[in-house]
Order: structure tokens, then C-alpha cells, then sequence
């Protein structure tokens, strides 16, 4: 786990406005936040006047719309919560690879986008949510803690306490089989969670950049494959990984999710930007 | 042994393995090449790849050939090439070297060594068993003998010890040693003969049947340089004023030349004479010109080119400055200014030869080459037997006439003498005094010019006879003869017809006499006279290249009489000869020259017909190519090494970054050096005063804004033109650049370490001048506490000489201006410099120590002022503090010029006269 630091996921963040999710459906969850939920309840923002009830109490009594009339008026606000985005880095020992010295590795990429997004959310008002852990951060204060609580999330993306209608951002390089993935986008689009893949790679894995006779190895598994000449299967490897993609975004797209892909030799604003626009409103 | 060309193999079946290369070739172009190993997340999608029949993996067709060339070199090394290979001497027995190594040897010796070593080469190649002999004798004494037959490679060993001889091969001895040898293997051999093609006696020595002997035993090969005749210079001939060099050849059929140098005693050529040699002459003559003074430092005289001992000659002081003895009738009045008998003798002779006083009988009980008489009768009886021996020997005896000699003529005189001299231009005689005419060919003194000045009063006639105008050297105008000279036996007699003194002629107040008598002294034979037979041990002999070098045991003494007629060999090597006592007196070291008693070289006889006949040199020596071969070999496997690692990804990118660390830091600590130039050039080209560096920063901007101000002080009233101050921090910085260092002393200053000291010493004993400050003197007592400990800390190791307050009357008060006090911002103090004056450096104290603050009071600032003020004060103590910074710039730049000033009443009243 390499440790973020949080000033550079600030700063990155900094160069955005504050991300409010765009929410048509609020999580099911009683936080206040900014996203009004047309109904009465506890905010900020005037909902509507209503006539006064035995059992309200006095102060409650908006005696400026009160006194343009007879009767007593009782001012209600609009409910109000927070929007709740549950954030995922995938964490394996094939994130933690990089081709070139002059890189970050996936996972350091991960990782900050991760961050930088959480600040963003903050910002906001909006909480974030790892998988795996029982709580949800908030405010502005909790970008430290939740850099921290990154080592105990899940290894999957499988958390049965997501809350309805909360929204979902996965990060990771999604090299594992189509399957897996479906599995975990399918159960939590099941939770009406709507969400977003972001796969991060290496350059060297979209390219395959090698030359002459290569074994290659597999990081946490002892799998192994002789190419005896790798520029003879550029191509075809070039052409799998597009199909790998297409699978994911179709998948992605089956449950209304989407699906976007970021290189660690692309500065990480341009990944950040794309997910700003993708979550916030309009 | 098999031969292609030029290029022949040793073991040549190995070169069967080259058809296997083709083999090879396909077994690389199957195998493939190891993998790089390579970490790769994305490794499922690699899975399960279809083979790919387009790409086939290969090794690189460079890689591959740089293997099969590698393991071509690999096959041609283990087959022993040898590029160009020695004969070997033919046949198949035995092999038997037999080199000369005489003088004639040496001058082509490396050559000569080769084609025997090649000869060894091919033996030690064949097997065969090797014998050596050398013709000239050894330098331990021992006989010429053939070494016993052994491997080729001790054989190499020998050969490799043999040093070509200061004397001549001795064949005669080498037949014998022959015949031994055939006689301790009796069969027959083959032989190599490395000879140098002369034959060394006047007869012929025994070339001839020694060919035949060799020739007998088996095939003969005979090597000899054909290109090069052998050369030698004989002892040289003394003329007046020149040696006369002549070079002896075998005659060659281009004409060539060759130089002779003149060197001194420690090796410096002074004269060259090139001498050219006709095609078909044996010998040519040229002259050495040499002025005496520069004659008598010769000590040796070289063939070039190099031709070994036989052309080197020593020449001692039989060619060196003569001894001359001078003997008048009278000895109590003959040294009397301007009259006396031997005046002007000895003042025309003194510089170029050693005079020697007494009587005949004493002068001839040493060596010497020239005797001259002033007048003086020689009596019947020892004496003039003693001096008849002498001439007959080769002695030089000049006489000058006068009023006895007119009187009683004796027999040694050139020529019979009538009685009474005759007397021209005197008051009875109608005669004028007779000038001289010009010196006729073939006289000693032709070529001299008489001045018409010089002209003859007196002299003695000699009686007419047939012998007398061929006798006389010089004559007057009217054609009596003033010098004659008849020889007797080696020597000869000269007679001068007039006196040695102003009396009868004014000739021995003229150049032309100094001249005449240089001349006479030049044309005498040498020393001659007693020779004891005392033994002159060998000092240092020639080896056969001409080098000197320390006697071998085997050289013996040679009695002095018998130096000349000794012939150089083992037991009397060429060299220098004296007695151990006198070997520091170079006038009693004798010369045992190789070439005085050789026989004019002729060439050797033609070998036989059997003979085959090899020429030594221009033939480059076998070369043996195999180590080459196999270095080439692994280089290029190294380097294949090298190319896979790479293919692996062992080595790769990380190097770059690695070997751009490298350049970065290289460039760094070039840098630095460059700063050290940049600096020189900076203090080099202008004056600059120099203060040193105290580590306070404040102490050390003073001192700079002092020594700025002093330096606009000096532009502005003097002619010295300083360029701004420069800080210095002993034993950093190059010192030598600077007049005058300012070191203000702080009460904390640390003691300098071993380079500092080693740099300001070095800089003081240059003539440096370090100005010490302490800063607490006179009106300024205690403003700076501790600084006298500081200063006995900091010079504690520097090289101060005794001390004395600065007098009235010193130098420092009146280089520039003149001064009683020499303030800075303090006054009153006592300053202090060098007590003793030290001629070496012009007098000038490398210190001067006070403590007056001198750079606080000549500071100034940005503006132009003046930031500390003087104490006690007043405009005029700066000024004084101004004018004793420019006496002190005056004096290190001037040194002690105007110290000569003591000298002026002197020198005023010199001129007044």
C-alpha cells in the first residue's frame, strides 16, 4: 500500500469545482446533505406552510405568514440528505506494477484518483464510502481517515451494506476475467446503485512494447508465457485488450453503468475531470 | 609445419575444425535464444496465443557472425600461426648459431639478434636441439668456446645474454672451438652464421676456412647485412685550430657520408663534421673545427650513425690543452713587466695552455708537449742530450733569439746561425726597420694576416743553404727568414729570429704572436717525454656499442709507456685508463682507443658455393599470430557475452541513467581545476595587492576596502598600476602571483596548517613580503585583546627571520616617500622587520609585523570615504598612513633600489673626477 499523501489529493482536487452528485434517487439514508428529498423534513431550503396542528409547538409557528391571516401557519423545510458514493481501488499485487521507473504504478494512480475524488465529495457535502467498512466519511476533515481506512477495504467490490440508490466508482485495471466483474457490477446495480468503471493501465499493458523472445510472468500468480517473438503478437494482443474493453463497457452499460479508461503516463486531472463530469449534475 | 604464403601452421590439423564452422552456424540459427524475463500484469490476455509462422525467432544475423568469427579465430589461434617464418637453418639435425660479435657487429646488433632469435624460433618449433657460439672473446677472460647442444629455448636465453664486443672476433680461436665442438658431437649439423662480413686482420683472419668448416658439417647458412659497410674513426689528427676526423669504411658502391660529433664530458655535442664517403672509397677525411677553448672539453668524438665502439674515440690530453714549458737564461729578471725574457710568453700562452717554469732539465722530468727557450744557450752535456732525446721523441722545442743565442749558436737549431745579429733602421744604418711578409703555403701560420705595424729592428741571420727557404715559416719583407723549423725524428725544433721580448721586435706586442704561438702549440704532437712504466688501472671501458661503463673484472692495468702500443682486447678493453688516485685529475686519464690499431676493414671473403647466403634486416621477423588470435577471440566472445546479457534485459536502460551520473560528476571535478586556471589568469595579468582571508567577515571587508583604498592611492600618485585586492587563503590559492599579502591578526586565529606554512615559507623565500597586523599598537593598545598570543600561535611555523624595530635609515621609510612614522589608524607602536640583510632576495624582509591597523586606516568605502577614523586623528596621520602603504608597495615591488642611495656621495664624486 503505498500512502497517498493527502495534500497532493487536495491540491489535485483544488482544481475543481466541489463535486455535488448529481442524485435523482438520494441513498436511503438519513444524513442531511444538499439533496432535497420533496418531502418535509430536515434542511435548509422552505418547502411549504401548513396550518398549524394541535402538538406543534409554538415555535414552530412562522408568525410572519401567520399574521397575514387568521389562522396560525407552521413553516416546513425541505428534507434534505446527503448523497452517499462509494468508492473502490482495487488493491492486488498487479496494481502494484509499473513499467517504467519514470511511472507511478496502478495502484498509486488509483489510489489518487480515489483521493482526489473523496476531496472533491467533500467539498461538496456529499460522503464517501469504502467497501467493506461499516461507516461512511464526511466533512472535511475525514480525507485523512479515509486515506487511512484505504488499506481495510474489500478486496472485491461486494458490500451488502451500500445503501439503495447510492452511487458507486471503481477503480482498478479490471484485467480479471469479464465474469468477475459482471458478478460485482451486477449485484450492486441489483442495490440501485448506479456507478462508474474506471480502468487505470500501465502503457506498457495497452501497448505491449516488447521486443524479441519474452517469458512473461504473472505478479501474483505463477502463471507464465513464452512469446518468442512479441512483436508478432502485438497486434492480436492489441486486439484482445480492445475486445476485454468492449466486454467491460457493455457490461457496464447493461446495468447503466459506464465505463471509461485512464494510462498512468496521462496526467491524473484528465481521469478526475471525467469523473467530476460524470457525476455532477447536468 | 605447413606454409601458405607467408603465413605458415604449427599444428596445422587443427585446421580441420573450420569445415565444422558451417555446423555451428546451423546449430546457433536453431537454437533460439534465451528469453527475457519479464513481469507483465496483463499476462491473461497472452494466454493461449496461436502460433505465429510468420515471425520465427532468430538470433540477430550480426550476433552471429561475430560468433562464428569468434570461434574462427578460436580454431586459426590453437593452429599456431606464425606470419612470416625463419628459415630455421635448414636441414634437420642439430642446429649451431654462430654469431659474431666483434665491433662491426654493433651497430645493426637488434637485427642480427632477430634473425638468430627467428633461427631459435624455428628450432624450438622443429624440436631440434640448439648450440650458440660467439667469435669474439668474452669479456671474463675466458676462451671462445660453443656452448653444448640444448632446447631451443635455453639456447634463446644465451643468445638473448650475447652483447656485441668492443674488439674484433677472433675466428682463429673460434675454429678451434669449433673443432671442439665437432669433436664433443661428432654428426653432422646444420649452422647459422650472423656475420658481420669483415675481415679483421691485415692478412685476413680465418673467415675462410671457419666458412669451410661449417659448410663441411653440414648445410650452411650464412646472414649478413648486405646494406650496411662497417665503419670506423681512427684517433683523429691535431692540426692548428682543427682536428682533422677520418673515417674508415669497406668500400660500398653509394656514395654515403657520415657525421662525427664532438661531445664534452657530460655528453653534449659540441661540433658535428659531416664527412662524405665517395662510392668505392675506403676512406674520407674531413676537418673538425674547433676553437681550443672548445677543443680542450672534448673528451669523445662519435660516428654517427652509430657504429659501436670501433667509432668512438676518447680523446685525453694528448688532444686536450698543451703543457708548455718556458725556461729563459736569467730566471730572477725574466718575469719583468715589458722587458723581461718570458713576459709576453706567458701572457700570449696563458689562456690556452698550461705554462710550467724551471729549468729544461726540470720542465722535461714531466710530460710536456712544448719547450720553449727565450734566449737561453744550451750547454754541451746533460742538458742538451736530454733535450736532443726529448725532440727525437717527438717534443716540440721553439727558441727565441737574442743577444746570447747570437753569441753561441748550438746544434739545436733549425738552421746554422752566422755570429752576431744583424740590426735594421738604427741610428748608424741606412736600413728601415722590416715588416713582415705574408706567411708562404704550407706554413703553420699561413692564412694569418702580418700587420703592417709589426715590424723587426734586430735579429740573427741564418747562413744561406738549399734547405733554408723550405725551413722558414716566416719571413720579413726582404725575404730573410724570422722562423725556422727542422724536424727531428717525431719532434721538431723552431727557431724564432728575433727575441720573445719588445727588445729586437715589436712582433711580441701584436695579436699575430699570440696567434703564432697558439698555432705552434696546436701542431705539437702532445705530451711526449717521461712515461714511467707505472700501471694505469682501467677507470671506465667502452662495451661494444660505445658506451662507457664501469670496468669488468677481467680488464688489467696497462703500464703507462705502453698505452700507445697497446692493441684493445678482453684483458685491455677500450676506455679510460688512470690511476686510481689521479681519476679526478682528467689530465692523467689515458685513452686505450679501439680504433687506433685495427686494420683498415675489408670485406670477407665470399662463402662457399654451398653456402645459402640470407640478408639480416629490412626482412620483418617472424611474427607468432597465435596469442593474437585467441585474444581477438575471447574479446569477441566478451563482447557476445555482453549483447545477450543485454537481450535478457540484465543490462540495459539503468546504465544510461548510471553513465549520466558518471559525465555529471566528472564535469564537476573538472570544473574545479578550471576555477584554480581562471583564477591565475586573473592574478596574472595585473598587479594585485593580496590580503589573507581571516574568516571574520567583517575584518576581511576591511582589509579588502584598505587595500582598494591603498591601491587607488598608489594609481593616482605613482607610476604602479594595481588591479584590484584579491583574498587569499594559504596553501588554496597560488601565492606566487602576488607582491605583498595583508594578514590582519585576529586574537582567535587558528595555527595554519602544514600547506599554509608550506605555501607562505615558499612565498617569504621568494621574495614575497606578508605584512602582520595585529592591530593593538600605539594609540590603539587594547583594541584587540589576545592578538599577540595569536600571532606568536599563527608564525610559530613560518620561516621568520631575526627581527629588528625598522630603522631611520630603512629602506621602508624612503622607497616613496620620506617618512619618521609610519602610521596606519593608530600611531606610536613599534613596527618590525627583518634585522639581517639577505643579499639573495635584494635585501628585502619577507615580514614586517606591527600593529597599527594599517587597512582601517587606508579603507574606503563605495563613496569614496574614508568609514574609520584616524586615532589620535587629524588629516595628516592619513595621509601618512597613505604614504607608508605606498613605501611599503614601493618596497616589495622595487625591492631595495633605493637603498642604494647610501651610494649616490660615492658615486657623485667618482664622476666629479
Amino acid at each position: 500500500m503505498t500512502v497517498i499523501p493527502i495534500p497532493w489529493a487536495e491540491a489535485l482536487g483544488a482544481t475543481l469545482p466541489p463535486l455535488v452528485v448529481q442524485a435523482e434517487r438520494v441513498a436511503s439514508t438519513v444524513m442531511q446533505g444538499v439533496h432535497g428529498r420533496r418531502r418535509p423534513g430536515q434542511g435548509d431550503a422552505f418547502w411549504q406552510f401548513r396550518p398549524y396542528l394541535p402538538g406543534d409547538s409554538a415555535s414552530q409557528v412562522d408568525w410572519r405568514q401567520s399574521a397575514k391571516s387568521d389562522r396560525l401557519f407552521v413553516r416546513e423545510t425541505e428534507w434534505e440528505a446527503a448523497q452517499t458514493v462509494a468508492v473502490w481501488c482495487q488493491a492486488d499485487a498487479a496494481m502494484d506494477w509499473r513499467s517504467d521507473a519514470m511511472l507511478p504504478t496502478k495502484q498509486v494512480r488509483a489510489e489518487l484518483l480515489v483521493l482526489a475524488l473523496s476531496a472533491l465529495l467533500f467539498r461538496g457535502g456529499e460522503r464517501v464510502r469504502l467497501f467493506g467498512l461499516p461507516r461512511a466519511f464526511a466533512g472535511r476533515g475525514a480525507l485523512a481517515s479515509l486515506a487511512q481506512s484505504l488499506p481495510r477495504q474489500a478486496a472485491l467490490a461486494e458490500d451488502a451494506r451500500i445503501p439503495r440508490h447510492a452511487r458507486a466508482v471503481l477503480i482498478g485495471d479490471f484485467l480479471a476475467p469479464l465474469e468477475e466483474t459482471r458478478r460485482v457490477v451486477a449485484q450492486l446495480a441489483a442495490g440501485a446503485v448506479r456507478g462508474h468503471l474506471l480502468q487505470v493501465l500501465d502503457p506498457a499493458e495497452e501497448t505491449l512494447p516488447f521486443t524479441g523472445r519474452v517469458r512473461f510472468h504473472a505478479l501474483d500468480a505463477a502463471e507464465e508465457a513464452l512469446v518468442p517473438r512479441v512483436e508478432g503478437v502485438r497486434a492480436l494482443y492489441e486486439e484482445r485488450l480492445a475486445r476485454h474493453r468492449e466486454g467491460l463497457a457493455a457490461l457496464a452499460a447493461a446495468s447503466g453503468w459506464s465505463f471509461a479508461t485512464h494510462r498512468t503516463d496521462q496526467p491524473p486531472e484528465t481521469a478526475l475531470l471525467a469523473l467530476h463530469r460524470r457525476l455532477a449534475p447536468g | 609445419m605447413w606454409q601458405l604464403g607467408p603465413l605458415a601452421f604449427a599444428v596445422p590439423w587443427l585446421l580441420l575444425a573450420l569445415p565444422a564452422l558451417p555446423v555451428l552456424w546451423w546449430l546457433l540459427r536453431v537454437s533460439p535464444p534465451a528469453p527475457r524475463t519479464q513481469s507483465f500484469p496483463a499476462i491473461r490476455l497472452l494466454r493461449d496465443l496461436p502460433p505465429n509462422e510468420e515471425t520465427p525467432h532468430r538470433t540477430p544475423w550480426w550476433l552471429l557472425l561475430l560468433r562464428m568469427v569468434a570461434a574462427g579465430l578460436l580454431i586459426l589461434g590453437l593452429a599456431r600461426p606464425v606470419w612470416q617464418p625463419g628459415g630455421g637453418g635448414g636441414g634437420s639435425g642439430p642446429l649451431l648459431v654462430v654469431v659474431d660479435n666483434g665491433w662491426a657487429a654493433a651497430p645493426d646488433w637488434p637485427a642480427r639478434m632477430a634473425a638468430a632469435g627467428a633461427a631459435l624460433e624455428a628450432a624450438s618449433r622443429e624440436g631440434r636441439r640448439v648450440a650458440v657460439l660467439a667469435t669474439a672473446a668474452p669479456d671474463t677472460g675466458e676462451p671462445v668456446a660453443a656452448t653444448g647442444l640444448m632446447p631451443a629455448e635455453e639456447a634463446r636465453a644465451r643468445l638473448a645474454a650475447l652483447r656485441p664486443r668492443a674488439w674484433a672476433p677472433d675466428r682463429v680461436a673460434a675454429l678451434a672451438a669449433l673443432g671442439d665442438f665437432r669433436r664433443a658431437h661428432p654428426g653432422a649439423f646444420a649452422t647459422l652464421y650472423v656475420a658481420d662480413g669483415v675481415e679483421h686482420a691485415a692478412e685476413g683472419d680465418a673467415f675462410t676456412p671457419l666458412v669451410a668448416a661449417l659448410a663441411e658439417a653440414g648445410p650452411l647458412t650464412l646472414a649478413r647485412a648486405e646494406a650496411q659497410p662497417a665503419r670506423m674513426l681512427p684517433p683523429p689528427r691535431a692540426e692548428a685550430d682543427r682536428l682533422m676526423v677520418r673515417v674508415l669504411q669497406v668500400p660500398a658502391t653509394v656514395a654515403t657520408e657520415a657525421t662525427v660529433l664532438a661531445r664534452t664530458g657530460d655528453g653534449r655535442a659540441i661540433a658535428s663534421a659531416t664527412i662524405p664517403i665517395l662510392a668505392g672509397a675506403s676512406s674520407a677525411e674531413a676537418a673538425l673545427d674547433l676553437p681550443i677553448e672548445i677543443r680542450n672539453q672534448v673528451v669523445r668524438l662519435d660516428l654517427e650513425p652509430e657504429a659501436g665502439a670501433a667509432g668512438t674515440v676518447l680523446l685525453d690530453e694528448r688532444f686536450r690543452r698543451r703543457p708548455v714549458g718556458i725556461s729563459a737564461a736569467v730566471e730572477t729578471s725574466a718575469e719583468a713587466p715589458l722587458t723581461g725574457d718570458l713576459f709576453y710568453l706567458e701572457r700570449a700562452l696563458g689562456p690556452y695552455a698550461e705554462i710550467r717554469r724551471g729549468s729544461p732539465e726540470q720542465l722535461l722530468s714531466r710530460q710536456l708537449a712544448v719547450l720553449i727557450l727565450a734566449d737561453r744557450e744550451v750547454p754541451e752535456g746533460r742538458e742538451r742530450e736530454a733535450l736532443a732525446r726529448w725532440v727525437e721523441q717527438g717534443g716540440m722545442l721553439i727558441r727565441f733569439a737574442g743577444p746570447r743565442l747570437a753569441e753561441r749558436p748550438d746544434p739545436l737549431l733549425p738552421v746554422a746561425l752566422r755570429a752576431g745579429e744583424r740590426q735594421l733602421g738604427g741610428a748608424l744604418s741606412w736600413d728601415r726597420p722590416q715588416v713582415l711578409a705574408p706567411f708562404p703555403e704550407g706554413s703553420p701560420f699561413a692564412g694569418l694576416a702580418p700587420p703592417a705595424e709589426v715590424t723587426v729592428e734586430r735579429q740573427v741571420l741564418a747562413e744561406p743553404s738549399p734547405q733554408l727557404s723550405e725551413r722558414s715559416w716566416a719571413r720579413l719583407a726582404d725575404g730573410t727568414p724570422l722562423v725556422t723549423e727542422v724536424a727531428r725524428g717525431q719532434g721538431r725544433i723552431v727557431l724564432f729570429h728575433v727575441t720573445a721580448n719588445a727588445e729586437w721586435s715589436n712582433l711580441p706586442l701584436s695579436g699575430l704572436f699570440v696567434d703564432m704561438l697558439r698555432r705552434l702549440v696546436a701542431l705539437s704532437a702532445g705530451v711526449r717525454g717521461a712515461e714511467s712504466d707505472a700501471p694505469l688501472a682501467p677507470l671506465e671501458i667502452l662495451d661494444g656499442f660505445g658506451r662507457l661503463g664501469a670496468a669488468t673484472p677481467a680488464a688489467a692495468p696497462i703500464p703507462a709507456n705502453q698505452v700507445e702500443a697497446t692493441t684493445a682486447s678482453p684483458r685491455h678493453p677500450p676506455g679510460w685508463y688512470g690511476s686510481a688516485g689521479q681519476a679526478e685529475e682528467a689530465a692523467w686519464r689515458r685513452a686505450l682507443n679501439l680504433s687506433a690499431h685495427l686494420p683498415p676493414p675489408r670485406a670477407a671473403a665470399a662463402p662457399p658455393a654451398g653456402a645459402r647466403v640470407e640478408a639480416i634486416g629490412g626482412v620483418p621477423a617472424e611474427r607468432d599470430l597465435g596469442p593474437w588470435m585467441l585474444a581477438a577471440a575471447l574479446l569477441l566472445l566478451a563482447v557476445d557475452l555482453l549483447v545477450s546479457l543485454g537481450q535478457r534485459g540484465l543490462v540495459g536502460r539503468h546504465w544510461s541513467r548510471g553513465a549520466r551520473a558518471a559525465g555529471l560528476a566528472a564535469l564537476l571535478l573538472a570544473a574545479a581545476p578550471a576555477r584554480a586556471e581562471e583564477n591565475a589568469v586573473v592574478a596574472s595579468n595585473a598587479t594585485h595587492l593580496a590580503y589573507v582571508v581571516t574568516g571574520d567577515a567583517q575584518v576581511d571587508e576591511i582589509s579588502r576596502m584598505g587595500l582598494a583604498g591603498l591601491s587607488d592611492f598608489m594609481n593616482r600618485r605613482t607610476a604602479a598600476a594595481l588591479a584590484e585586492p584579491i583574498a587569499v587563503v594559504p596553501g588554496r590559492d597560488d601565492l606566487s602571483f602576488y607582491p605583498l599579502l595583508y594578514w590582519p591578526v585576529l586574537a582567535e586565529a587558528p595555527q595554519p596548517d602544514a600547506a599554509a606554512v608550506a605555501a607562505l615559507n615558499t612565498f617569504m623565500r621568494n621574495g614575497g613580503i606578508i605584512l602582520l597586523d595585529t592591530r593593538d599598537e600605539g594609540s590603539g593598545e587594547g583594541m584587540n585583546p589576545g592578538a599577540r598570543a595569536a600571532l606568536r600561535r599563527v608564525t610559530r611555523d613560518l620561516a621568520i627571520p631575526p627581527l629588528a624595530p625598522v630603522a631611520e635609515d630603512h629602506v621602508l621609510r624612503r622607497a616613496f616617500y620620506l617618512l619618521q612614522e609610519l602610521p596606519g589608524r593608530f600611531s606610536g607602536g613599534q613596527v618590525w622587520a627583518a634585522r639581517d640583510q639577505d643579499r639573495a632576495n635584494d635585501s628585502v624582509s619577507p615580514v614586517i609585523i606591527g600593529g597599527h591597523d594599517w587597512a582601517a586606516g587606508w579603507a574606503m568605502d563605495a563613496r569614496g570615504q574614508n568609514p574609520f577614523a584616524t586615532i589620535p586623528g587629524g588629516a595628516r596621520q592619513r595621509v601618512l598612513a597613505y604614504r607608508f602603504g605606498t613605501n611599503l608597495v614601493m618596497y616589495a615591488l622595487t625591492g631595495n633600489y633605493k637603498g642604494d642611495q647610501v651610494h649616490v656621495p660615492a658615486i657623485l664624486e667618482r664622476l666629479g673626477n
